[in-house]
């Protein structure tokens, strides 16, 4: 079959190559799925640019992506939930990373039926970011009318977040740049800051919940807008001490500023890890039934193109998810 | 079971042995929901006559997406004739949409019964053109009606359905987007 994998870090163009690769054997608790479209996300990029060689180290070559939508065509002795020809969209976990390809197994809990309202390619572009969004705002216990504020609206994994925010009742703000400023209130925030033009610190205040999607700064100024006794989730910020000790770094210690910041406030500061979950895809798939959430695609490019599809996705100037149509 | 034989005889007689062989080759079935009773692209052997709930037949397009072709409610008829006629696999999926009971018939013991008791002819020719006629408003409907009109009929047909579907699937029936339900919803509640 065909794929496309990282043959080496480095610039894209160098690193990434179409190769004809065996088909993958399903394992008792996979399911082979027929790929129908993926979807890339910047862990993509970075992993081809080798920036995350330290914590997911890769094997060349390595067929790249993790979201995906499709078929099931095959499923392992193990599997019971899932039948030959059930549409499915799945965020792989690491070790079956490869969703660049004609066909993909993986383990039938990453797995969830697709929402049936919307395209593969629209569901391709949902796992990664939603999971990730999801698995925060859980974290943070969002409950209806707390304040919340999520930094870079516009973006994957905050454009989901905002409307995963309202769906909870929350009052969400949030911040993007002057062009974003109309689609992000279309996604429902209350009060969209235009980072270019206000000070989003004098205006999100005593916040229950800071998202940080951006972290450098962000992480730190987090504690000046949350309130007493709040919650900072990150996904890009500094590692959190229990966190640390998962990865067996045990001396490990919060940088001080943050620590102390933390500590001040009372305020909880925990770095999410997000992880497959087709039980949580099954949730968000109810939730884009029910049109509370909706896939924000910026472009889908044809299998051939996926090279253009990392250029253009290292840009950072995509507005909303690059999905490839694979079949 | 006895409504549905209250249901023929109503429209003809039927022999005490006709009336055996119905209950002969029908089975009652309760589904729970989400259960699929005929799944796209499989052999079709069944078809279901709806005595309570709500079941949904669609089809899932080439880029995936669900379209509605009918729901039925109790006393209604459901399976995927286009698969029966053609033998063929199906091109429906029929699945529940809540706890669902059916009576589960055979569809070459029905053809059977035709044969051996052609005292059913009425009933099945007035069964079918009841089904064309249905099926013909459908299309015409489909054609001329505006989405707001679309949505008032099927609220006509299919009463106190809507609280225990989900929008999308009544969008799908209708053929129009979920913003424009929801649009048609905000319209009519202002009227």
């Amino acid at each position: 079959m065909k794929a496309l994998q990282i043959t080496k870090y480095g610039e894209i163009k160098d690193s990434l190559a179409f190769n004809e690769i065996s088909k993958p054997t399903v394992q008792a608790n996979d399911v082979l799925i027929e790929v129908k479209a993926a979807a890339i996300n910047p862990i993509d990029k970075s992993l081809v640019l080798g920036y995350l060689d330290a914590l997911l180290p890769l094997k060349f070559p390595s067929t790249s992506a993790y979201d995906v939508s499709g078929i099931v065509i095959e499923i392992g002795n193990g599997v019971s939930n899932f039948k030959v020809g059930d549409l499915v969209y799945s965020r792989v976990p690491q070790e079956q990373m490869g969703t660049l390809a004609e066909y993909v197994t993986v383990t039938n809990d990453a797995v969830s039926k697709k929402p049936g309202n919307i395209s593969f390619e629209e569901a391709a572009s949902i796992p990664l970011a939603g999971l990730t969004a999801l698995q925060s705002l859980e974290y943070a216990g969002i409950k209806k009318d707390d304040k919340i504020l999520i930094h870079a609206g516009s973006g994957g994994v905050g454009s989901f977040a905002v409307q995963y925010a309202k769906a909870k009742g929350a009052y969400v703000y949030t911040t993007t740049s002057t062009n974003n400023v109309e689609w992000v209130k279309d996604l429902g925030a209350d009060r969209v800051i235009d980072y270019k033009t206000e000070d989003y610190k004098s205006i999100a205040k005593e916040v229950d919940i800071v998202f940080d999607t951006l972290g450098n700064n962000y992480s730190l100024e987090s504690f000046e807008v949350v309130k007493q006794g709040g919650k900072v989730v990150s996904i890009v910020g500094p590692l959190d001490e229990s966190s640390a000790q998962m990865f067996g770094m045990a001396d490990y210690k919060l940088p001080e500023e943050l620590a102390k910041a933390s500590s001040d406030k009372d305020a909880d500061y925990k770095f999410i890890f997000m992880h497959p979950n087709g039980a949580h895809l099954n949730d968000i798939k109810s939730m884009i039934e029910d049109e509370k959430i909706k896939s924000i695609i910026d472009k889908v490019y044809p299998f051939s193109e996926s090279i253009q599809a990392f250029t253009h996705l290292a840009s950072g100037r995509a507005k909303g998810k690059i999905v490839i149509k694979i079949s | 079971m006895e409504e549905l034989i209250k249901k023929i005889k109503s429209k003809q007689d039927l022999s005490p042995e006709a009336e055996a062989y119905i209950y002969s080759i029908s089975k009652k079935k309760t589904f729970q929901k989400g259960a699929e009773l005929i799944r796209q692209g499989l052999k079709v052997t069944k078809t279901y006559f709806v005595t309570n709930g709500i079941l949904r037949s669609y089809c899932n397009d080439k880029n995936g997406k669900e379209h509605t072709l009918q729901f039925a409610i109790k006393n209604w008829w459901i399976s995927d004739y286009i698969a029966i006629h053609n033998n063929k696999p199906a091109t429906l999926t029929v699945e529940c949409l809540k706890k669902s009971s059916v009576i589960e018939f055979n569809t070459e013991k029905i053809n059977k019964m035709y044969a051996l008791f052609p005292e059913f002819e009425p009933f099945q020719r007035n069964t079918l053109e009841r089904h064309i006629v249905s099926l013909h408003q459908r299309i015409l409907n489909q054609l001329q009606l505006t989405a707001a009109e679309k949505y008032d009929l099927f609220l006509e047909q299919y009463p106190d359905i809507e609280q225990n579907i989900r929008n999308y699937h009544i969008a799908s029936y209708l053929g129009i987007t979920q913003e424009s339900l929801s649009r048609i919803r905000v319209e009519k509640a202002k009227r």
